[in-house]
């Protein structure tokens, strides 16, 4: 019977004999390994973020004539490698930190990669730089939120995407403007879905508000599940806020949307939270509900012929869908990790991670809302901001800061 | 002779493995995985396998381990490990309080029970600050001592979890041998039986559920020193108790090295299918494991290892058919 157990070892050690496959050759190009959720209940935005980093990709290989603006989007490769090309390399999250970080050993180790990039899910992000961090290799995080990624003392970590402080902010600069224009704003309601997003934007929304003397005179948390939101409606009904802010998911989103129209009520400037309002579905049953509503986003289309809106058109032709919010901060992260290689000259992790605290992009030269990016000491984005965007005529168009809009932002709020 | 060489080899070849990949960091790490899966398996194996009681809430005790050695150093700036005991102290506790009013539940029902026990505190977690709530608890990511068990290198791991596993091993074969391994295997195959002839089934079956807890417990704390993160769902996600309980299965339940066999299979295809197909972003890794899992479920239906000791003839685990002992 010991015989036989050596059988299974050994069938266990063909296993692992196969994996050694996949050693490719040795490549002229540089690579850089990308994590992201390609199966599990992310799948599909892991997959869009994967179009849109191929399609970064493709830009800084082979150019694009309409995109000047965009550092390396000649088609020139890396000229401070000698035009070398760029090779990203996917793995597989699986949407659980375990299988992140076990890919992270495997695209530094095995893939030889330079730098990486995901991984979508702020848990995964927490264990995939990590693994990075022990092998001092660039990590940048284009779409992760979670405000304790940049807390934790990395030196290898960068994260380019704005956080729940920077849209609390955009809120509160949006507003006292509006404020100054001659609109309302005496009294604003928050409310919010009652877990870990809803809970934690609205705390932050509070406090900067509080900061900047606006008065939040009523906040509504209440549950994502629900099938009923009258009586969260009512209750604003009752106060009649200038102001309303929703932190809300998909399906409570289209209800509030229904039921402020049912109860025939609405504030003089409704406001969104990205998430739910952003979402496909939302825009396609309820975009005639809910006309002038404003909402926010790091990408949103320009006018034609602006860097947004050709991004967006090649993004189409090769996925058939509008490049979304998150997306595009994925492209947006792999195109500063080009720059900052060419700039380094060299695919040594240490003078990338140099280039990289070097970073200084344009507000012109990226393709988001961002007005650049420029690294702190923790790796947070100092400039990452989000746009402010309207609800006209069936689509979000982004109305503020001036001057990336691409609309005029038409107050107060229509509703249906 | 062989019977004496054979495990001498087996064990040699089980302490040089890291130093025979010592050119690859990813397969010294599977090898740690495998381990660790093992031990998981390993301590489910004691309630789920010898005595019969499917549980699908096993995760709540590898939850109980990962979260107390986490918190433990979220809050209080203990090392991980240090949390580990208080785990192992409150996996033992939470088991005794379900297992009470559980374990009288036989067959499917009691399989049931474990998995809404587990739903429910899974939600719990989520909603539950002091644990981090739906954001989960990091571990010290760089380490500020040798203590805090955080390495580069998957080799300090690998030998880690190997003494564990030895020493969980060890101690279900003395188990195995003992008055209680009998116990366990006679309330597998008829409850109503065992009980007829004087055996203390409620007893030995809450003995071997908590038993089982504490060491799942140790699997899940593990877990989290190596991977410096938990969350609800990676830490008591549904899919944690299904893997021990599938692993287990695949080897064979109720063997001593049945759910350390699932392990050396199971581990490495996730792991290499992912990695030659994941990034294709098809999701054909699932497509590949579960078939293999089908195809080993069909034609061995008790577990791999029953393939080579001899046991064709399936023997069936209580839970998956009623007794007819009566």
């Amino acid at each position: 019977m010991f015989l036989q157990r050596g059988v299974v070892a050994v069938l266990g050690a063909a296993l692992l004999a196969l994996g050694t496959a996949q050693n490719g050759v040795a490549q002229q190009s540089v690579r850089i390994g990308a994590i992201y959720p390609l199966s599990g209940n992310a799948a599909s935005a892991g997959s869009s973020s994967k179009a849109a980093i191929e399609l970064a990709v493709d830009l800084v290989n082979h150019g694009n004539p309409d995109l000047k603006d965009v550092p390396l989007a000649d088609g020139k490769g890396l000229p401070g490698l000698g035009g070398a090309k760029i090779e990203v390399i996917f793995a597989d999250n699986q949407g659980t930190p375990a299988a992140g970080q076990n890919q992270a050993l495997r695209l530094i180790t095995e893939e030889k990669v330079v730098a990486l990039i995901g991984a979508y899910q702020s848990g995964i992000t927490v264990t995939t730089s990590a693994m990075a961090e022990r092998h001092g290799i660039p990590f940048m995080a284009p779409e992760s939120v979670a405000a304790n990624l940049t807390e934790r003392g990395f030196k290898w970590f960068f994260r380019a995407t704005p956080v729940a402080g920077d849209f609390a902010r955009a809120y509160s600069e949006f507003l006292k403007e509006q404020q100054a224009a001659g609109q309302k704003t005496a009294s604003i309601a928050v409310v919010n879905e009652n877990t870990e997003y809803g809970n934690s934007v609205a705390s932050v929304i509070k406090e900067q508000f509080a900061k900047d003397g606006l008065n939040i005179s009523q906040v509504i948390p209440y549950s994502a599940n629900t099938t009923d939101v009258q009586p969260q409606v009512l209750q604003l009904k009752e106060k009649n806020p200038d102001v309303v802010i929703f932190i809300s998911y998909t399906s409570d989103a289209i209800l509030y949307a229904k039921t402020m129209k049912d109860l025939n009520w609405k504030p003089a400037i409704m406001i969104a939270d990205d998430a739910g309002f952003n979402d496909p579905s939302f825009v396609a049953t309820s975009a005639g509900l809910v006309e002038g509503l404003v909402n926010r986003s790091s990408f949103a289309v320009g006018k034609p012929g602006s860097v947004s809106a050709v991004i967006n058109d090649l993004y189409k032709k090769k996925t058939g869908n509008d490049l979304d919010d998150p997306s595009a901060r994925a492209m947006q992260g792999m195109l500063i990790l080009a720059d900052a290689i060419n700039r380094a000259g060299s695919t040594e992790p240490a003078k990338i991670q140099a280039a990289l605290k070097a970073t200084d992009l344009k507000a012109s030269q990226v393709i988001t809302g961002y007005n650049g990016v420029k690294f702190d000491d923790k790796g947070q984005n100092v400039l990452a901001s989000s746009l402010i965007t309207q609800m006209q005529g069936g689509k979000y168009v982004p109305v503020w800061p001036k001057d990336k809009a691409a609309g005029e932002l038409k107050l107060p709020y229509k509703g249906w | 002779m062989m019977r004496r060489a054979l495990p001498l080899l087996i064990g040699a070849l089980a302490l040089l493995y890291p130093l025979l990949v010592s050119g690859s960091a990813v397969y010294q790490r599977l090898g740690a995985l495998v381990l660790l899966s093992a031990i998981g398996a390993s301590a489910w194996n004691l309630i789920g396998g010898y005595a019969g009681q499917v549980s699908v809430g096993h995760a709540v005790f590898f939850g109980a381990g990962a979260y107390a050695a986490l918190a433990g150093y979220a809050q209080f700036g203990m090392p991980p490990i240090a949390g580990a005991p208080i785990g192992v102290g409150v996996a033992i506790l939470v088991a005794a309080l379900i297992g009470v009013p559980t374990l009288r539940l036989s067959g499917h029902y009691f399989s049931m029970a474990t998995i809404a026990v587990a739903e429910l505190v899974r939600v719990l977690v989520t909603n539950w600050e002091w644990l981090g709530g739906a954001q989960g608890i990091s571990g010290p990511a760089i380490p500020r001592t040798v203590l805090d068990l955080s390495f580069t290198s998957a080799v300090p791991y690998y030998y880690i979890f190997l003494a564990v596993l030895v020493s969980i091993l060890f101690m279900t074969w003395r188990i195995e041998k003992s008055r209680m391994g009998f116990y366990l295997r006679a309330i597998k195959d008829s409850e109503r039986a065992a009980r007829s002839l004087g055996v203390a089934a409620g007893r030995y079956k809450l003995y071997a559920y908590m038993l089982s807890a504490g060491l799942t417990a140790v699997a899940g704390a593990l877990y989290a020193i190596m991977f410096g993160f938990v969350d609800p769902e990676s830490g008591c996600g549904i899919l944690i108790s299904v893997k021990m309980l599938i692993m287990a299965a695949l080897g064979g339940a109720g063997l001593l090295f049945g759910p350390l066999v699932g392990a050396l299979i199971l581990v490495p295809l996730e792991e290499i299918s992912n990695s030659l197909l994941g990034g294709k972003g098809a999701g054909l890794t699932f497509v590949v494991y579960g078939a293999i899992i089908v195809v080993i479920a069909r034609f061995l239906p008790s577990g791999l290892l029953a393939l080579f000791t001899g046991l064709r003839s399936p023997r069936k685990p209580s839970a998956t058919e009623p007794s007819h002992a009566a």
